[in-house]
């Protein structure tokens, strides 16, 4: 593909990086990345990759912008309340790159629909904000053989790792099953600094766009730690778990399966 | 003992559980943590029996379920 | 007589800095190492950065002629990866 002037003046400062460069765009403009859930992670994880110009970019969320959203959502606008959250998010992402095609899933993610969603993307972004989400994305990403960026925030605090096919530990890995609907606070009920969702999903758009380009280390094995308060980050190692349900060497989950909700997060 | 625990050495008593140590950590969800010695996950049912070494390297992995 | 030949051309000169920097690299990329590229760009900033730009990069810079038009052209050695 030939680049136009202006696409080598939009991706102008990419394309000057050796790690990127020419070989590196045209990668990043003909990959697909799914995010799922349009909130506090995957609000700047999709606009850092609409602006990087990948090249299809999937955006899942079930909701409405509720005006509780904007404290931390910048993809959406004051505007944007009440409006399907999949809606406002591509707008957004149109907005800034034109270029780029959105394809909007305006669904909760289940047992029976995620195969479907995740299969035609390279990379997958779980952005979303409770536990039956967070291990029904690894399961069904494990299952799929497809890379992905997990991530969670509360308070001062946020955390990522990233899962490679056949190479890192799993989510399932480090937390064996989901903890007891209500027994871990969430954001609703704990709340969480807005920038918290800028630092983790940035990131999270970090490794979708080193996954495409096929540079650097990614975080598959270990855990990157945020404490906001403290200032401080920390890589943690983590080793495979053999016995893991889901990545083990005799996995006992063999299809995608749907957690309860905690009662509080039925309403998204 | 020193031991090192997410990322800082500090001298704790001979012969302490990682039940003990979490306790001694405070940390907030003692039911629900992951614990690691060594770069090896350990299991949550072996937390009351399995006794810490020197130099042991010891990290806690939290739930965290919120992203949006 | 110069002793290279000239496999492409790129022009430069329509667009501005780093763009034109990019789109000779852009060029350079359809090119196999060894083979030569001509860039034409304009005086000033282009043709002070281009030039160490590409140094900078790893190719040959062979020679930089003066167009007399405020224009220059600058031929380039692609390097290996």
């Amino acid at each position: 593909m030939a680049f136009s002037n202006e696409q080598l003046e939009r991706y102008s400062r990419h394309m000057i990086l050796k790690e990127v460069g020419v070989k590196g765009q045209k990668r990043l403009l003909e990959s697909k990345v799914l995010i799922i859930g349009a909130g506090g992670l995957g609000a700047p994880a999709a606009l850092y990759l609409a602006a990087a110009g990948v090249g299809v970019i999937g955006i899942a969320d079930a909701d409405d912008v509720d005006l509780s959203n904007l404290q931390r959502q910048v993809i959406h606008t004051t505007p944007d309340v009440g409006k399907a959250k999949v809606r406002s998010a591509e707008e957004s992402m149109k907005a800034i790159n034109p270029e780029i095609t959105v394809h909007t899933y305006r669904t909760y993610v289940l047992a029976n629909n995620i195969g479907q969603l995740i299969a035609e993307y390279d990379f997958i972004i779980d952005g979303t904000d409770n536990f039956p989400a967070k291990f029904l994305i690894n399961d069904a990403c494990v299952l799929g053989k497809k890379p992905f960026s997990h991530a969670g925030i509360i308070r001062f605090q946020g955390q990522l790792m990233t899962y490679l096919p056949g190479q890192g530990p799993c989510y399932r890995c480090v937390f064996s099953s989901p903890p007891p609907p209500d027994a871990v606070p969430t954001c609703r009920q704990a709340g969480v600094i807005g920038a918290m969702g800028g630092v983790i999903g940035s990131l999270q758009a970090m490794e979708a766009v080193k996954y495409i380009i096929g540079q650097g280390e990614l975080l598959c094995g270990s855990l990157l730690t945020y404490d906001a308060l403290n200032m401080e980050f920390r890589k943690i190692k983590l080793p495979r778990r053999d016995s893991c349900a889901v990545c083990g060497s005799q996995p006992t989950i063999i299809a995608p399966f749907d957690y309860e909700q905690a009662a509080c997060e039925v309403k998204g | 003992m020193n031991i090192t625990v997410t990322g800082s050495t500090k001298e704790y008593p001979q012969g302490l559980t990682v039940a003990q140590l979490i306790q001694l950590e405070k940390v907030a969800t003692p039911e629900y943590v992951t614990v690691s010695i060594n770069d090896e996950f350990i299991l949550s049912a072996t937390f009351a029996e399995k006794t810490l070494n020197e130099g042991d390297h010891v990290e806690f992995m939290y739930f965290m379920g919120g992203g949006r | 007589m110069d002793d290279y030949q000239i496999d492409e051309t790129v022009d430069i000169t329509d667009v501005v800095c780093p763009v034109t920097f990019v789109k000779a690299k852009v060029a350079l990329e359809e090119l196999s190492e060894g083979q030569i590229l001509a860039i034409r760009l304009n005086d000033g900033e282009p043709v002070q950065n281009v030039p160490r730009s590409m140094k900078e990069e790893g190719h040959k810079v062979l020679k930089l002629i003066d167009n007399t038009d405020s224009t220059y052209t600058l031929i380039v050695r692609k390097a290996g990866e």
